[in-house]
């Protein structure tokens, strides 16, 4: 996974493919790249993506219920039995040069025929006061990583998607008590985890209330509703969307729809020759696990597809 | 297979690879009884050293983990300013201290132990060329970064950032700190949430960072792409 294999590889060629991203979809492109015999590279700022912060995956097919780290540590087993080499870093910039592509990180420029772009998705912000002064210490994005400080303490899940179902869900294993503060009407969660929600008596559901600001001293002590009431907790765990990683291919021209998802057609290609997109990152309506696979597996087989035309060319 | 065998096989297979020879030192704290015998006086510090000694039985002979008691080298303990236990350090050949980890190397921190055991080593490591382009714009720099076992962010910057302090010629120390096991050094600095990088103990990185955010860090302004 890292670079010990470096010795190994020579980061100065030019490879068939170069994936970005860490996720499960990066990761299942790469595998299939590489038994198409691509030379294949991935690039990626953090192993694993977003869903090694979900406390559950139960809906991978074959797999009964995993933790997401678990299901990545698969990931990365069956990746490193190929033989492919992973480099953690972040590319800054794309150049076109017509016959391949040139990547560029403040450590290295890496040359490839084609990319496949499964950079995923970020945590949107609440964009409210208190929220950046108070991360790390008391406002967090990741139950998984925080969760384990606030034993018996009141928490809040803002938010009432179903990754705010689960982070409740798993909060409530150890905290005292877990609200989750949603704006709309009814959580939008899964029916079986909407049910586990309500079912559990550690949590609570506030409707209809957004919070404005986060307070505290050395940490956090209580957020303020919009109706301006003061609601005092330890910690606030923000679930609220998602926006794509896409700023990095906005100068080659990908085109991208209103939320910033690249424009994919069923083959995972974008509008530009050799640029291919999957995952979270894509305009996909339905952003899970397995569908992110099964569009880099796609991006995989159009790359060699791509790869072997401009072969033929040279 | 369990996952305590899963992980015995990934060190099997990575340690395996290692050419080079290297050699760490681990404090404990050990007593002494009647018979003089020694035995150790952490609770912890047995089931640490059965776990390195994974790593070292492993490495073909190439990694050689010396465990030493802090209460029969105080001299060392003194110059390197050890008041926990069990604590690994890396120390290169002049003395100096380059990565101290109090915190084991277990579950998803094996990968980026193995990692820092290799580049300090003087195997590749992809920072290095940067690192030692920008040495002269770094001042003597100690990072600590604060991890738990479950969090899934914490090994990709701890593998950042002992590469750095491995590529820095003693210029960048890193200290890695299991929070779960180090609960005051935690609660000192007000972090609930991992990872929780701190440079010299005014700047501080919250959750997820990149290799160019950390470097940034270091620097203090711009820096220019460099190959």
């Amino acid at each position: 996974m890292f670079n010990i294999d470096l010795e190994n590889v020579d980061l100065e060629k030019t490879f068939d493919l170069i994936v970005l991203g860490g996720g499960p979809t990066a990761i299942g492109c790469a595998i299939y790249a590489a038994r198409f015999a691509m030379d294949v590279l991935v690039v990626g700022k953090t192993f694993g993506g977003l869903i090694t912060t979900t406390h559950l995956v139960e809906n991978y097919p074959a797999i009964t219920s995993i933790s997401g780290q678990g299901l990545m540590e698969m990931f990365r087993d069956h990746m490193n039995s190929l033989n492919i080499p992973y480099i953690s870093d972040e590319i800054r910039s794309i150049d076109n040069l017509g016959d391949h592509f040139e990547l560029n990180s403040f450590f290295q420029k890496f040359k490839a025929k084609s990319i496949v772009i499964a950079t995923g998705s970020e945590r949107k912000k609440l964009r409210i006061p208190g929220e950046d002064d108070f991360a790390g210490r008391g406002v967090s994005y990741c139950a998984t990583c925080d969760g384990p400080f606030y034993k018996d303490k009141v928490v809040a899940v803002i938010g009432g998607s179903d990754s705010a179902a689960k982070e409740a869900l798993f909060l409530a294993q150890s905290v005292k008590k877990v609200y989750i503060i949603y704006r709309g009407k009814e959580i939008r969660a899964e029916p079986i985890n909407k049910q586990r929600v309500y079912s559990n008596e550690k949590i609570e559901i506030i409707y209809s209330t957004n919070i404005k600001e986060i307070k505290g001293d050395n940490s956090v002590k209580s957020v303020i509703f919009d109706n301006g009431e003061e609601f005092v907790l330890d910690g606030v765990f923000i679930e609220i969307g998602s926006i794509p990683n896409s700023d990095l291919v906005k100068p080659v021209g990908v085109r991208m729809n209103d939320k910033g998802e690249i424009i994919i057609n069923r083959k995972s290609e974008t509008n530009i020759p050799g640029i291919f997109a999957a995952g979270d990152v894509a305009d996909s309506p339905f952003k899970q696990a397995i569908t992110g696979v099964s569009e880099g597996v796609i991006a995989a087989y159009s790359a060699f597809d791509y790869v072997k035309e401009i072969n033929i060319e040279y | 297979m369990s996952q305590d065998d899963r992980y015995k096989e990934i060190i099997k297979a990575e340690m395996a690879k290692l050419s080079k020879p290297i050699k760490l030192k681990v404090f404990t704290s050990q007593g002494t009884e009647a018979d003089g015998s020694k035995i150790r006086a952490c609770m912890d510090c047995g089931q640490f050293m059965a776990l390195l000694r994974v790593y070292e039985e492993n490495s073909n002979g190439m990694l050689t983990i010396k465990e030493l008691s802090i209460d029969d080298n105080p001299e060392f303990a003194k110059r390197y300013d050890l008041t926990r236990v069990p604590t690994i350090l890396f120390i290169d050949n002049k003395g100096r201290e380059v990565i101290r980890y109090l915190a084991a190397p277990k579950g998803g921190e094996i990968q980026p132990f193995i990692q820092s055991i290799f580049t300090f080593a003087g195997m590749p490591n992809y920072y290095e060329a940067t690192i030692k382009q920008n040495l002269s714009r770094i001042n003597p720099s100690t990072i600590k970064v604060m991890i738990t076992e479950t969090c899934p962010y914490c090994p990709q910057v701890v593998q950042i950032v002992n590469n750095f302090a491995s590529a820095s010629d003693g210029k960048i120390r890193s200290i890695i700190i299991d929070i779960a096991a180090n609960p005051d050094i935690g609660q000192y600095y007000d972090a609930s949430g991992v990872p929780y990088t701190i440079i010299n103990d005014q700047k501080t990185l919250v959750g997820m960072v990149g290799a160019p955010e950390i470097l940034r860090a270091l620097i203090g302004g711009n820096i220019r792409v460099q190959y």
